[in-house]
């Protein structure tokens, strides 16, 4: 069972644009993205917007496969920047497991 | 795929320590310019931010990488922080190919002369060449990146360095746009082709260019190079994916996952082998993997230097 993170979102903001909750699915990143696989970067889009903290957590490596060519961010027509909030996904990963030494 | 935590944590710890993300000897890695005869003190410097001259070692770890993605034996990379940083610098200069560190270094030979005959007053100070940091941003370790950057930013403003003149498209964002977001100080950047200013020949070749994503999407500088080669008759039509929907080289993954990196370049390469045309790019990254990928490839300044008078 996946936990919801209801206000994932609002800790998001801290490590980067607060794009995410304007996406609305249309999946045109996914079409243009290079990698081409696993609905990438809307599933991970999708997650935000529902509050999948610990999904995100889960399938952390997926984000790095992210070339950060900006393809996605070019052509979004909800102007959300997939590519920065990827990015905002990559802080809040590594400050996550950073966390996770000092404890 | 290799771990990001553990690849990004030795990046980190180079760049802590070394200030390049190979953990290399800066001397040896940076030595292009000795024979260049280049003034060193003025306010507008040339600033490569030794991406040119880390390809080389990027080739070789590359070649390494590959052999262990997706096996056991990946895991072991975790180990590669313990390595004490001499033994890295002289595992990586002798894995490192010479012939390669030699044709990246005329590259940089090429760029000051490209600027030399187009009258472009500049000064190169090895000493304040710096790595930007950009693959810590790149790869969401903000905290080392702004920490680095702040680094780099003070020691140039320190040295009274008002003008950045870049040769690549990953140092160029990073200073141009990220430097003053995040660590509060600016220059004037620009690149070397904006400053290029060379006569035409007789030449009426035609190529085709890969634009960098940076300078296709996030610069808006893809014209540039494009305007500037086709001032000297060098005729180089735009194909579909160009500009602002240029496609990436797969460059970018090779750390984390060469085999990513090597299906995006061939992809890649097929698009701009499609033109028949000889391909040129004009970023080291985009150079080597499109290179790697299979392609005939020629650098933006090799092609500009023939037309140095």
């Amino acid at each position: 069972m996946t936990k919801i993170t209801p206000d994932f979102a609002e800790e998001l903001k801290k490590y980067g644009d607060d794009t995410a909750l304007i996406c609305f699915n249309c999946g045109t990143c996914v079409a243009i993205c290079p990698l081409v696989s696993e609905s990438f970067p809307r599933r991970l889009i999708r997650y935000i917007q529902i509050g999948a903290r610990d999904r995100i957590l889960e399938n952390a490596d997926d984000l790095w496969k992210c070339l950060h060519c900006g393809l996605c961010t070019q052509t979004c027509p909800r102007a959300a920047d997939p590519g920065e909030v990827i990015l905002s996904l990559k802080r809040f990963t590594v400050a996550n497991w950073r966390k996770s030494y000092n404890v | 795929m290799f771990s990001p935590q553990t690849i990004i944590e030795i990046l980190a710890d180079n760049v802590r320590k070394t200030r390049n993300p190979f953990g290399l000897n800066k001397t040896g890695l940076n030595s292009w310019w000795k024979n260049s005869n280049v003034n060193q003190t003025g306010d507008t410097l040339l600033f490569t931010g030794l991406m040119y001259q880390l390809v080389p070692y990027i080739k070789a770890t590359t070649k390494y990488l590959e052999k262990y993605e997706d096996t056991p034996k990946a895991d072991y990379i975790r180990y590669g922080k313990r390595i004490p940083k001499p033994l890295v610098n002289l595992g990586l200069k002798i894995i490192s190919s010479k012939e390669d560190k030699k044709y990246f270094n005329t590259l940089l030979c090429n760029i000051v002369k490209i600027l030399r005959s187009s009258d472009v007053s500049f000064a190169y100070n090895p000493e304040l060449d710096e790595y930007s940091g950009v693959l810590l941003y790149d790869m969401g370790d903000q905290e080392s990146f702004v920490t680095h950057a702040e680094y780099v930013a003070n020691k140039l403003q320190d040295a009274g360095i008002r003008k950045l003149i870049t040769v690549d498209p990953h140092t160029t964002y990073a200073v141009k746009v990220l430097y003053p977001k995040y660590t509060g100080i600016s220059f004037e950047v620009q690149t070397y082709f904006e400053l290029a200013r060379l006569k035409g020949g007789d030449s009426s070749s035609e190529v085709t260019l890969h634009d960098p994503c940076f300078y296709g999407r996030y610069l808006e500088l893809a014209d540039g190079p494009k305007d500037l080669l086709t001032g000297l008759g060098v005729s180089c039509d735009p194909i579909n994916t160009s500009g602002a929907f240029t496609s990436c080289c797969g460059g970018p993954a090779e750390s984390i996952s060469p085999k990513l990196a090597e299906e995006v370049g061939k992809r890649r390469v097929a698009e701009l082998q499609a033109t028949g045309r000889p391909i040129v790019a004009m970023c080291p990254i985009c150079l080597a993997n499109l290179q790697k990928a299979g392609a005939e490839v020629e650098d933006l300044s090799s092609v500009l230097v023939q037309f140095v008078s």
